[in-house]
């Protein structure tokens, strides 16, 4: 009988965000699934999924090109994110600055940010192309591979390590069997937030190579331009882009799960 | 207070809407309405112009609202929907051609009319569209390029300069860094001509390199039609196309030889043989390229970045204007290959001025110019039509007189000024009338009213780029680029010359059924050529360093410690002390 009654509960302030994305993550999604099976005529069809993975249109050679540099770019991230993200939760505690050092980068706009660095590469006289265009992504994605391993770095009890120099670990074995292992989660949300957008990036390539160097984002940004009008494929992109970030997000969440098992026992 | 504001806001903003009531409507005269679709700055300041210019004509008062398109693909879109309730249009050639194919056009055949009516606010009906001012070679080459046109649902076929009229138009050619050309000893009349288009190649004509320097410094517009076109010439001049026939069966000159056909057929020919010549060249090309431009690399090629861009000649015009240099002789560059900069002088006011140590006379050079392959090049047009399905029939009278505005020589002396490319208007008509000589005058300051005029200290009151009308006119209407031979604003004006034929210029209808193939080609040719494995590949070598050193440092790490494993006692003495305290 209460139920017939209307209730101003706290879910109520969820609705106008539940509204939103639904009309603006739920229904683009639905016309990109069905632009992937429209073909030229309107009919229903597998041709734009026989275009791109046939390469016809470079698609799929673009995918790899984009794997490869967001795989590389991952990887420097991490050499360099890594020990970056270790100094600071040792310092952490003293020396806030230095974190806000890192973060600062990222309170400009990254379009201005990478426009700079074009710039100074012309002053410098450096031919742009593949080097321009990776110094650009590591730089762009380096905070979001630090900020991750930061949090997750500082969270970890200190006691453990101790407890590991304690028990007679010199510094390397500590960071090799104490506080890397810790960190794992921290390490995999970082490669996921630093893989995901460097490969469906095209501001940067496009602005560091002059458009010499075409991503994913690229092609993808090409097929939905009104010259080329080629939705159908551009969809069908699109949706690889998607499932690639699923694959990602279930990796992220297997690890946490490991995690939570592990804490528990 | 806090009451009284919006009450305050209210009463504000209610006045404001009368008195801007009011300003609308001052003396009660009627008002009419007219949509304009555009290119976005693709006009000059014509309200004030075309507002007394109406009025003067019909009495009333205009209202124009002015909304503008960025690409001729938004503008077929919106046009084609019907949903846009705008009066007249202004695209490219091509895409007035696919609006006549699906009957969306009203005719505009005003040109054989009577050029002067009498009682014009009596009989709109019967008003002329400065028609006689429309150049008839543009009229005429767009009737060649488009022939007969077929129109959905109707019988017989269509002339296209029945629904268009002809606004401004341009070519195609290459914007490019002069001296630097003369630096990599290429600025020549025989070598830029034998490579013409193989210029953005980087081939001299012959499938050498050009130049060395020009590799890494070459611009490519990012657009498919443009690159696709200046490609295609390039095919063919190279050679790369002899012996081969086209395999268009839908063509009207299949099986026939490309090497025999016109430029105008040429150009918009397309088939799997030519989309595959057009790819390979175009992924070969990216070694020599600097980039891609979506604007256009007027930047790039003043800064240094890049010598050479494929532009629009209204761009180039533009670009080229800009780029002038004081410092610079032209003369003494050209003579010895190389730049060669003037000593920098004062003169009595203390204005700066060059002097050149060689030739003693003062300098002053434009850094870029433009050229037009003579082997081929594309002309395109921009126009005015009217689409049935949005034009509103009651504001018919008010799209004529607007069109009929924007032919007068003066107006069209103006834009040319605003735009920089060249109005479809009889250059003729813009050179004998009094109104557009002075528009020009004005713009370049020859021969006003400043012209004798000193201010106090006995200085010009204004500089003048021209010493006089004649000098001006020379090079407003009748320069020719050395290069090229050609004349850049008006190449109709040589149609005659030997070296310029009209026949080398084609035009571009659409794609049509074959877009989506050039389309295809495009992305294709975008996405290869640049490969990341040699990325891969150095990393994984880095890797395999790395690995190798850490091994390596375990490695020696062991050795070490398995020696000095006596030690330790002397070191294992000292720590229980330490723990001690
Ligand atoms: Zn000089
Ligand atoms: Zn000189």
């Amino acid at each position: 009988m209460t139920k017939l009654k209307f209730r101003f509960s706290r879910k109520a302030f969820a609705y106008p965000y539940m509204i939103f994305l639904l009309l603006f993550v739920v229904v683009p999604l639905v016309i990109v699934l069905i632009n992937a099976f429209l073909g030229d005529d309107g009919k229903l069809t597998f041709a734009n999924f026989a275009e791109f993975f046939s390469d016809k249109g470079g698609g799929l050679t673009v995918l790899g090109n984009s794997l490869i540099i967001g795989f590389v770019t991952t990887l420097i991230c991490l050499v360099i994110g890594y020990p970056c993200a270790y100094f600071l939760a040792k310092y952490h505690a003293s020396n806030k600055v230095l974190v806000l050092l890192f973060i600062l980068p990222m309170w400009v706009n990254f379009l201005i940010r990478t426009l700079s660095t074009k710039a100074i590469f012309m002053a410098l006289d450096v031919k742009l192309g593949m080097g321009t265009v990776m110094f650009g992504m590591v730089y762009n994605y380096l905070p979001y591979m630090i900020l991750p391993l930061h949090t997750t770095l500082v969270s970890i009890d200190h006691s453990y390590i101790e407890a590991a120099e304690d028990l007679g670990a010199d510094r390397f074995t500590v960071l090799w069997k104490t506080v890397l292992p810790l960190s794992v989660p921290g390490i995999v949300s970082g490669i996921t937030m630093t893989f995901i957008p460097a490969i469906s990036t095209f501001a940067i390539s496009e602005i560091l190579s002059s458009s010499k160097i075409f991503l994913f984002g690229d092609a993808i940004n090409m097929h939905f331009s009104k010259t080329t009008n080629s939705f159908g494929v551009g969809s069908v992109m699109s949706l690889v882009m998607l499932f690639m970030v699923i694959i990602a997000n279930v990796l992220v969440s297997l690890t946490e799960k490991k995690e939570e098992v592990k804490s528990s026992l | 207070m806090r009451k009284i504001l919006p009450i305050f806001l209210c009463a504000v903003l209610l006045l404001s809407v009368a008195v801007s009531a009011a300003a609308c409507n001052p003396d009660n005269v009627p008002t009419d309405e007219l949509v304009v679709y555009n290119w976005a700055d693709y006009i000059y300041d014509y309200k004030d112009d075309f507002y007394a210019y109406y009025k003067s004509l019909t009495g009333r008062n205009i209202k124009v609202t002015y909304v503008t398109f960025d690409t001729n693909e938004t503008m077929l879109a919106k046009i084609m929907q019907g949903d846009a309730k705008v009066d007249v249009i202004c695209p490219s050639e091509y895409a007035i051609q696919k609006l006549l194919e699906k009957d969306l056009l009203l005719p505009l055949n005003y040109f054989d009319e009577d050029k002067y009516v009498a009682d014009m606010q009596a009989d709109f009906a019967k008003y002329v569209h400065n028609g006689g001012n429309v150049d008839r070679n543009v009229l005429g080459k767009i009737d060649e390029a488009f022939g007969a046109v077929s129109v959905e649902g109707q019988d017989g076929t269509r002339k296209m300069s029945d629904y268009m009229v002809p606004y401004m138009y341009g070519t195609l050619g290459i914007l490019y860094n002069k001296y630097a050309f003369i630096d990599s000893g290429i600025y020549d009349y025989g070598i830029m001509n034998k490579a013409n288009w193989g210029i953005l190649f980087n081939d001299d004509g012959d499938g050498n390199l050009l130049s060395n320097g020009l590799t890494g410094n070459i611009l490519m517009k990012d657009s498919i039609r443009d690159s696709y076109a200046a490609t295609l010439f390039y095919l063919k001049e190279s050679g790369k196309l002899d012996g081969l026939t086209s395999t268009d069966e839908s063509s009207s000159y299949y099986g026939k030889a490309y090497s025999e056909l016109s430029v105008g057929e040429f150009i918009n020919a397309v088939d799997d043989q030519l989309l595959s010549l057009c790819q390979q060249a175009l992924t070969q090309q990216k070694e020599q390229l600097f980039g891609y431009e979506v604007d256009f690399g007027k930047d790039d090629l003043l800064k240094g970045n890049a010598m050479v861009d494929l532009a629009w000649s209204g761009d180039a015009m533009y670009a080229v204007e800009e780029s002038w240099d004081d410092s610079l002789c032209a003369a003494c560059s050209e003579e010895r290959g190389e730049r060669v900069y003037g000593e920098e002088q004062r003169d009595e006011n203390g204005n700066k001025y060059y002097v050149c140590k060689h030739c003693q006379e003062e300098c002053g050079d434009y850094e870029l110019s433009y050229y037009v392959p003579h082997s081929a090049g594309n002309i395109w047009f921009d126009g005015w039509a009217i689409p049935k399905n949005t034009y509103n029939p009651e504001h018919l009278n008010a799209i004529k007189i607007f069109i009929n505005f924007l032919n007068s020589p003066r107006v069209a002396a103006e834009n040319m000024m605003e735009i920089g490319y060249s109005s479809a208007v009889d250059p003729e008509a813009v050179r004998q009338d009094a109104d557009a000589r002075a528009t020009l005058s004005r713009v370049y300051l020859v021969d006003c009213d400043y012209w004798d005029k000193k201010d106090e200290n006995g200085n010009d009151v204004a500089e003048f780029d021209y010493g006089s009308w004649e000098e001006f006119e020379e090079y407003f209407f009748d320069s020719r680029d050395v290069m090229d031979n050609s004349n850049w604003r008006y190449p109709f004006v040589l149609s005659d010359d030997e070296t310029r034929a009209l026949e080398t210029l084609g035009v571009m209808r659409d794609f049509g059924v074959n877009n989506k193939a050039v389309v295809t080609m495009w992305n294709y040719a975008r996405s290869t050529g640049e490969n990341a494995l040699p990325l891969l590949g150095w990393t994984a070598l880095v890797l395999v360093v790395a690995a190798g050193i850490i091994v390596l440092c375990e490695y020696i790490k062991r050795l070490r410690n398995s020696k000095i494993k006596i030690a330790p006692a002397a070191s294992g003495g000292e720590s229980p002390d330490k723990s001690d305290e």
